[in-house]
Order: structure tokens, then C-alpha cells, then sequence
């Protein structure tokens, strides 16, 4: 065979020129599109392969008293965890089984616990939260026979033993679904703690700190490669420290106190609402929830049936009794219904229609006027003047006082306790279908009144202060980390002038007498050194004994503090709630007295 | 005597064309300049496994270039049918001797080198068609003249494709098209060999394969001299379209997701499209000047798969950039075309169908192999002339090269 001569047309070969060039052209606008025109869609793509953003959780705010010492802090919990990819291959198994007798856990336990917690088998999966620190030197000094084990820093929240103040502070959480998806924008992500009861929750904002972030070089297979060299870390910012007015010392006092009781005792400054000690009893031990709330542990708190986990202080739905005796005495002499000079003569019992209305003494008191009405506590003086007051001036008055609405406290979930109206009364029981005899238990404190002690301490304080309304309050001021300097919080201040100066007068000469005088009804309460204002109540409830009611002021000149005390079931006020009351009285001033000494 | 034999020497060495040489030695300087950043975090014996390998590979492949450059012309145009024999012996070894790499019949090994018969079989099988093609009497006007290089492709077609490797095989089949337009085959002929493929394609829709038909069947009337060869076409593409759709449902999952791939590569993207869109993200983060030599993240923190030799190229985009990307397109456009020119100026058919052939196979693997790294194509695992990791293809691109420059000569 013989080779052909090559006479190859022009046109073909144009052809294969135009082919080639058409193909090159196309990758070179493919590659400029790529390249130039997505370039930054690609440099993201590039980025975030290759970068994986670790947050490094902010320890939270202190918590210190008004006095500098420090109630909540945070301790380290480490967190076990491992890396699967490390225990897959060979070896792996003598790696945990080593591991399962240090922790004293089953293999299969950990196994099904790093299946449940898998992120990906280059990404740690949590173990055992909140390891015991034995475990971790021990894990710690044979690092190298555990390769692919590591341990997490979680800071956790941690309290003085030296108190409870169980209420007043509140327990973390962690955070529900509904409040991620309320307070995402803010950066919380789940897992993330955050204050469920008390002031860690009404101050989570403050208290709460910023995360900080870690970027990390990782590999395709997430393996990481360690820190990225072009992007620093972000340090968190811790939250910020909280300064509450509790005086701690007395807090543990009154806690003392109400040992092995239900009630509540709140002590308040009378001028500027600042709350030295608020105690509700039975209360339950925050270091429970410092860590892992063990499921256990969480149901015995939510099943007993005492509520350790309710606070009485403002959630706490109880008739004020006597003490709303006071109410009904200020709407009439404030209207000028009666005078001050206005007397009744009591026997034992007020006769209305055909009911008789009894006098808590059997045997009367005799002629008393306001004043010794309020000292004795006289309840047919107040069955006759009550008569004189119609219902609408009279729930002017209590609504005055702050009853039936919150305090506006820095506690979350108050209640705002309940002052029956004519439009109540008209719901409950029909128009008409209530009569004078409903106003007569109203007027000593009965019936379907119900009061919170938060509300009856903001009350003493308005009587102490001849009608300064302040804002009951537990946060005195906090550290602004990114200020750098304290602030405070101004409580919001109102006042009552619709009631007259020689209706205070009558009112703290009276409750002088109850507390000074032998025949008042809080004379147990009567201090020796400073001067104590007060008025018992003796609330009836169906459940059983009355509880004890005492509410009072001191005002010592320059400081008028206010008290609030509950005894559920404590029987009268002037017994069992009178005694706490100047038990932490006292304790109160023997405090003041030491500092003074210091 | 002597200084007529310096002489000649010295017009031999004159007729070299230094150019296309120069080209394919930038073209491998640079691939080992991308093999080394690639190598540099890898632990030091697998370094010395990729580039050391690399390097011997090279060295033999300029050797055998050397070598090629003195074969005489009339030995290749002689023993081209054998030599095309030899090819076919070569793609069967590893099915008459059982020699099963990776659950397939690809490679040959010896020792710690490992062959893969089908690169070296693109050589042998271009000298063999193009001698078919330049034959004195071969009568380029009947369609015996494609069905004779259609059969020499469909040998080591059906070897290749049982290896398996569908892509390699498919590029016998390709290469065909170039080689017999170049050699003057009416293209209705040509047509006619397309023809099935587009039947194939536009079967998945019943409109565009309704158009299809009616050019088709304009086409073939036009030309139905031949009334039997007509006729039988058009019932070969008929079948063809309506068996389409039946043999892709019985296709496997896996290998429909290969094709479909190729159409929205980010609908899925931890399967198949995941290489496709790590390529593209290399590239497209390279952005004008690239990401500078040994810097490229996605390169270096293993997110760019296959990047010694598939992906190889997506290395160039993301550490040299668009300009890199420019200089390599320029390079291979510069060669290509060079070729083209040689071989339109060579004096015998059979030296510019050989050359033809060669440019076909260069071709298709550069713009194939780019294609699919800029996300153009689907993943087909074809490698990059010069740029791949891979020392069979390599020296098979050296000798298409040696035989380029060889029967380019002017002697």
C-alpha cells in the first residue's frame, strides 16, 4: 500500500481552527464568570468550608449583697466528651474500656450516649456533663492513652453556703424553645442557661455576659487544624456584677427565724424601697440547680407538696385580716365621715338585721375611740364605721394602697392579690345578691380579700413615710463592664395626698399602742431601744388555724424601715408573727449597731 | 563524508519544531509546580510517592520522546496495523491474565509501577486508522470507508468499556469523527455516525426529539441516493430514540445521578455533586490573581477531591487565578493550534491524520477534563495533558508529541 499525497481543503482545516477556538472560548467565559463575575460567592463558600466558628461561653455576673459580699458566683463544671473518629479504628476499644472504669460507666452507655450526642465523627460528643475533678486528673495524667477524649469548660453558676435566699436570687434554666426562638437576636443558642425564677431572670440582660467565638481551621473531613491564623478570637465579656439591697446577714437571720415554718418575713426601707431581707419559707437549696438538675431531685422540689419553689412573698395569696383595718380607717377620716374624735361603744358584737357580728373579744371593749380602736383591734368599732363608708370609697382607698395591683418588685411572676369592688361583688354573687354583712368582713380584712406580703410591706411603708409610695426593690445597682462604672436603679416614687396630716398622726399614734402598750394587741413585738409602729392581723382561712399577720415601721430620725411578716397558720398576729417580727427587728439593729461600733 | 553527516545532523536538528517542544516542557514544568504545592502538606513518603514517581515517569517520557523522534516514517506507515494489533494485545492483558486493580481491568502492574494499557492504546490506534485513511485506494466516497475505522474503533471500545472505563472507550469513538473529516469523508457520513448519539440525547423529550426526527429524516432524503444505507439509518436511529428512555430507567441509580449531575450540580451536595462544586468554589475563590502558590485552602485542607490529577486544574484556578487559568488555556490553544498547522502542511496523508489523531485525543482530554472542573460536564475522570499525575498518560502524551513533532519534519 502506498501513502496518499495530503491535500487536505483549506475549508476543513478552517473548520477544526473554528472548532477549537469556540471550545476555548467557552471555557475562558466560564472561567471569567467563575472567577471574576461569582468571586465572592466562592471566596464565602471557600470561607466557611474551611472555618468552624466555636463559641467560649461568658461566665455570668456576680451576685453580692448590699454589703459587698458575694451571694452567686461561677464555678467550672468540665463536661467529658469524645471524639468519635478517635475510637473507631483499632485500639478503640481498650481505649473505652479503660475510660468506662474511670467514669464507672458501662460501655454500652457510652456508646449509646456518643451516638446520641453525634454531631459528626470529627466533633466531640458529650459523655458525662459535670465531672468529678478525680476523674479529670486522672483522664488528665494518662492524656496519652486517651487520645480523643477531651474536656469542655462550662462555667456554672455557684452559691454561698452562708444563705439561702432561695427567692430572691432564682435558678437557671435551660432555655425552652419558646424563649430561643423570642430571644435568638439576643444570641442565645440552645443549651444556653438562662435565669428562670428571681433576679437571675428579671436582670438576665445585665447578668448575662457575651460569648465569645474561637475560629478554628478545619480540614474536609472537620478535622481541626487548629486556630485560624488571619482571624483573632473573640474573648467573651463576662456579664455584669449585680448589687442587691439584701443585707446578707440578716437574710440568714430571718431564714433562722422561719426555720421549720411557712411564712414570710420582708424587712424594707420605708424612704426609698430598698428591700434588706425578703425570706419566704419553705425555700430549697440553689446548688441543686448548679449543675445538672438530676430529674429526681427536680421532681421532688415540684411535687412537694409544701412549694418549695413558690415564693410566698409574691406569689402568696392570703386575707390581710386586722391589718386592713387601717384601710377602712383612713377612707373614713381622710372623707371626713366620722372625726377623729368619732366613738363606739363596744359589747361583744354588732347586730346587723338579724345576724350578730361578733368582736374578737367576747366580753367588748368598752367606748373606744380610733385610736384604741386600731390598738385593740377592736372589731365592732370598725363593723359601725364600716357602715358609714360605702364600698366604692372604700376600694378607692385600698387600691390607694397598692392593693390589688403589683408592687412592681424585681421578682417575676407577682401577684396582684384582689380587692372586691361593687362590680365583683355584683359578678360573684349577682346585684343585689350581696349585702351590708359582706362590707362588715371587709372592713376587718376578711372575706374576698386577698393580699400578697410584698403588698402589706409597701404599705407599712407608706404609713411610715405618711404616704410615700416606693417601688419595693432588691437590685440597688450593677457593674457596667463597657461603662466601666456602677449604675443604679431608681425605683419609681409616688405619694398619697388626699389623706390629711392628723389622720397619719391618728394612725401611728395607734399603732404605737399597739406595740407599746400592754393592752395592744402586738405588744410582743415592742422593742427596747427603737420605737416600733405596728398592726397584728389574724387572717381566717378555711384551711385551718388563722395565719399570723404583723406589719410595722421604726422610724429611728434618719431611717424608717418597714417589716412584713407571715406565719401561715401561726394562729393570731400577735403572737407568732409580733415575735418574728421583733426577733428580726432587733437582730436588725444589733447589725446596724456593730457597724457603727466597726 | 563526516561533515556531511555533521551536516545532516544539523538540518535534522534544524527541522525540529522546537516550539511544540517548548510548550509541552512549560506545560509539565508547571504541573509539577502544582504537584508540588499539592504534595507539600502530605507526610514525606507519600511526597516522594507523588512527585518522585512523577519525576521517573517524566524522565522515561522524554526518553521515549527522543526515541521517537528517530523512528523513520516509513516504519510507522509498514507496521501501523500491527502496531494497532499491539495496542489491542495490550488493552487485554488484564483480562486474559486475571489481573484485577480496584475491581477493574485498567492497569497492568509492574512492580510498584502500575500501567494502564488504554492511554498507550490511543497511539497504536491512531497510526492504524490514519493508515486505513491514507491508503491510495481506499475510496473516501463510499461508506465502507467509515464503517472500516468505525469496526478499528469499536474493538478496543467494547475492551475499554468492559473494563470498565465509558469515558476512555467513548474517545475512541470520538476521536473518529476529527479524523475521518479530516481525511475527507463526505460529511453526511459523518452525520450519519453522530446521528444515534443526538437520537439518544434528544429522546428524553418528545418535542425536541420530534424536530430531530424531521431533520433527520430531511437530511437522509436529501441524500438517498443510497436508498438501503437510508432507510436502514433511519430505522437504526428510530429504535435508537424509542429504546432511550427504556434503557435509562433500567440504568442504576448512581450512574443517572452521574448524568443528571451535570445539569443542577447543587441540588445535591454531599453526592455526586459535591466534587463539581468543591472544584467550582476552588476556582471561583481564586478570583483574578489566584490565591498564590501552596495557599490555596481548598486544595490544601482536602476539600478539593482528586486534585493531583482530575481536579488538577482547579489547583491552577485557585492558586493562580483567572491569569493562571489564562496562561494554561493559552498554552494548550498554542500547541493545538501549532499541531493543526503541521499537519495541514504535512506532505502525506498518513503523517497529518497521525497528527490529526493526536490533536483529537489532546483535545478532548484538555477541554473534557477542564470542562468538568468548571462544572461544564459531567465527572468523567478523564486526565489533563502534561498537568495530570499519571505516568502512562503522560508518556502517551510524549509520544503523540514525539510523533508530532517527528513526522512534522521537513525531511
Amino acid at each position: 500500500m502506498i501513502c496518499a499525497q495530503n491535500n487536505v481543503a483549506p475549508g476543513r482545516k478552517n473548520v477544526f481552527r473554528g472548532v477549537i477556538l469556540i471550545f476555548f472560548i467557552v471555557l475562558v467565559v466560564r472561567f471569567y464568570v467563575l472567577q471574576i463575575v461569582q468571586y465572592g460567592r466562592y471566596v464565602e463558600l471557600a470561607e466557611s468550608n474551611r472555618i468552624r466558628i466555636v463559641p467560649i461561653s461568658a461566665p455570668r455576673g456576680n451576685i453580692y449583697d448590699r454589703n459587698g459580699n458575694i451571694l452567686v458566683y461561677n464555678e467550672s463544671q468540665y463536661n467529658l466528651n469524645i471524639i468519635p473518629y478517635e475510637i473507631t479504628g483499632a485500639g478503640g476499644d481498650s481505649i473505652l474500656e479503660k475510660l468506662s472504669t474511670i467514669i464507672k460507666l458501662p460501655i454500652s452507655e457510652i456508646k449509646y450516649r456518643m451516638r446520641k450526642n453525634w454531631r459528626g465523627i470529627f466533633f466531640p460528643a458529650t459523655i458525662c456533663e459535670d465531672i468529678d475533678f478525680n476523674v479529670l486528673t486522672r483522664v488528665e495524667e494518662h492524656k496519652l492513652e486517651f487520645p480523643g477524649v477531651l474536656f469542655t469548660y462550662v462555667p456554672t453558676r455557684a452559691y454561698t453556703d452562708r444563705v439561702r435566699a432561695s427567692h430572691v436570687i432564682g435558678y437557671l434554666r435551660e432555655i425552652d424553645r419558646n424563649s430561643l426562638i423570642k430571644f435568638k437576636k439576643y444570641g442565645y443558642r440552645w443549651g444556653d442557661l438562662i435565669g428562670w425564677r428571681g433576679v437571675e431572670r428579671v436582670y438576665e440582660t445585665i447578668l448575662r455576659g457575651k460569648d465569645g467565638y474561637d475560629y478554628l481551621q478545619v480540614d474536609a473531613h472537620g478535622k481541626v487544624l487548629g486556630e485560624l491564623p488571619e482571624r483573632k478570637k473573640i474573648l467573651p465579656r463576662p456579664g455584669n456584677d449585680l448589687f442587691l439591697t439584701i443585707d446578707m446577714e440578716l437574710q440568714r437571720y430571718c431564714e433562722e427565724v422561719l426555720r421549720d415554718t411557712h411564712g414570710v418575713v420582708i424587712l424594707m426601707n420605708a424612704d426609698n424601697g430598698e428591700i434588706i431581707s425578703l425570706v419566704s419559707k419553705p425555700d430549697y437549696d440553689l446548688s441543686l440547680f448548679s449543675g445538672v438538675v438530676e430529674p429526681e431531685k427536680w421532681n421532688k422540689l415540684t411535687t412537694n407538696p409544701e412549694k418549695p419553689l413558690f415564693n410566698r412573698a409574691t406569689q402568696g395569696l392570703y386575707p390581710p385580716g386586722s391589718v386592713f383595718k387601717l384601710i377602712t380607717l383612713i377612707a373614713a377620716l381622710s372623707e371626713g365621715i366620722v372625726d377623729t374624735n368619732w366613738t363606739v361603744n363596744c359589747h361583744g358584737y354588732y347586730k346587723l338585721g338579724r345576724r350578730y357580728f361578733r368582736c374578737w373579744k367576747w366580753s367588748g371593749h368598752g367606748t373606744v375611740d380610733p385610736v384604741e380602736a386600731v390598738a385593740v383591734s377592736c372589731n365592732v368599732f370598725f363593723y359601725t364605721l364600716v357602715r358609714k363608708v360605702d364600698i366604692d370609697t372604700w376600694y378607692r382607698y385600698a387600691r390607694l394602697f397598692g392593693f390589688g395591683e403589683a408592687t412592681g418588685i424585681d421578682l417575676p411572676a407577682e401577684e396582684e392579690g384582689l380587692v372586691p369592688n361593687r362590680k365583683f361583688l355584683d359578678e360573684k354573687y349577682g346585684e343585689g345578691g350581696w349585702t351590708e354583712g359582706m362590707k362588715l368582713n371587709l372592713a376587718i380584712g376578711q372575706g374576698d380579700l386577698l393580699v400578697t406580703p410584698v403588698q402589706m410591706v409597701k404599705f407599712a411603708a407608706i404609713l411610715a413615710t405618711n404616704g410615700k409610695i416606693v417601688q419595693p426593690h432588691l437590685a440597688m445597682m450593677y457593674y457596667d463592664r463597657i461603662k466601666e462604672r456602677y449604675v443604679h436603679f431608681v425605683p419609681e416614687v409616688d405619694s398619697i395626698t388626699v389623706v390629711p396630716e392628723n389622720v397619719w398622726r391618728i394612725l401611728r399614734k395607734g399603732m404605737y399602742e399597739v406595740v407599746n402598750k400592754k393592752y395592744g394587741t402586738g405588744y410582743l413585738a415592742k422593742l427596747k431601744d427603737v420605737t416600733l409602729y405596728g398592726k397584728t392581723g389574724t387572717a381566717q382561712n378555711p384551711l385551718g388555724e388563722p395565719h399570723s399577720w404583723f406589719i410595722g415601721f421604726t422610724d429611728t430620725g434618719d431611717e424608717k424601715v418597714a417589716i412584713a411578716v407571715i406565719i401561715e397558720h401561726g394562729g393570731s398576729g400577735g403572737s407568732n408573727a409580733a415575735v418574728v417580727a421583733r426577733k428580726v427587728l432587733e437582730h436588725y439593729y444589733r447589725l446596724k449597731a456593730e457597724v457603727v461600733r466597726k | 563524508m563526516k561533515r556531511r553527516f555533521l551536516g545532516n545532523k544539523l538540518a535534522y536538528m534544524k527541522s525540529i519544531n522546537f516550539v511544540i517542544l517548548a510548550i509541552v516542557l512549560l506545560l509539565t514544568l508547571f504541573g509539577f509546580v502544582v504537584l508540588y504545592s499539592i504534595s507539600i502538606p502530605l507526610k514525606v513518603p507519600f511526597f516522594y510517592k507523588t512527585v518522585g514517581k512523577q519525576l521517573i515517569w517524566w524522565v522515561i517520557s522524554v526518553f521515549v520522546l527522543i526515541m521517537v523522534l528517530f523512528v523513520k516514517k516509513k516504519f510507522l506507515f509498514d507496521n501501523a496495523y500491527f502496531l494497532y494489533a499491539c495496542g489491542l494485545f495490550l488493552l487485554i492483558i488484564p483480562f486474559a491474565f486475571g489481573l484485577k486493580v480496584s475491581e477493574t481491568y485498567r492497569w497492568i502492574k509492574l512492580g510498584t509501577m502500575t500501567i494502564q494499557p488504554s492511554e498507550f492504546a490511543k497511539v497504536f490506534y491512531v497510526l492504524g486508522v490514519a493508515k486505513y485513511l491514507s491508503g491510495e485506494n481506499v475510496a473516501i466516497d463510499s461508506p465502507k470507508s467509515v464503517f472500516i475505522p468505525l469496526f478499528m474503533a469499536a474493538i478496543p471500545f467494547i475492551v475499554i468499556f468492559n473494563q470498565p472505563d465509558l469515558s476512555t472507550a467513548l474517545l475512541f469513538i470520538l476521536t473518529l469523527v476529527p479524523m475521518l473529516f479530516w481525511a475527507g469523508v463526505r460529511t453526511y457520513y459523518i452525520f450519519l455516525l453522530v446521528a444515534p448519539v443526538l437520537s439518544v440525547v434528544t429522546a428524553f423529550n418528545f418535542y425536541t426529539f420530534f424536530a430531530w426526527v424531521i431533520v433527520l429524516l430531511v437530511i437522509l432524503y436529501l441524500n438517498s441516493q443510497n436508498i438501503i444505507l437510508a432507510v436502514s439509518m433511519g430505522i437504526v436511529n428510530f429504535s435508537l430514540g424509542f429504546l432511550t428512555p427504556f434503557i435509562w430507567n433500567n440504568l442504576k441509580p448512581y450512574q443517572q445521578k452521574r448524568i443528571l449531575a451535570m445539569f443542577n450540580v447543587w441540588e445535591d451536595p454531599q453526592g455526586v455533586g459535591y466534587q463539581v462544586i468543591q472544584s467550582q468554589t476552588a476556582i471561583g475563590s481564586g478570583g483574578l490573581f489566584g490565591k498564590g502558590f501552596g495557599k490555596g485552602t481548598q486544595t490544601h485542607l482536602k476539600f478539593l477531591p482528586q486534585q493531583h490529577n482530575d481536579f488538577v486544574f482547579s489547583v491552577v484556578g485557585e492558586e493562580y487565578g483567572f491569569i493562571g487559568v489564562i496562561v494554561v488555556l493559552l498554552l494548550y490553544l498554542v500547541l493545538l493550534l501549532l499541531i493543526l498547522n503541521a499537519a495541514y502542511k504535512a506532505k502525506d496523508r498518513f503523517s497529518s491524520l497521525v497528527m490529526i489523531g493526536a490533536i483529537s485525543f489532546l483535545f478532548l482530554h484538555i477541554f473534557i477534563n477542564i470542562g468538568v472542573t468548571a462544572g461544564l460536564l459531567p465527572v468523567t475522570g478523564l486526565s489533563l495533558p502534561f498537568l495530570s499525575y499519571g505516568g502512562s498518560f503522560l508518556l502517551t502524551c510524549y509520544i503523540f508529541i514525539g510523533l508530532v513533532v517527528n513526522l512534522n519534519r521537513r525531511l
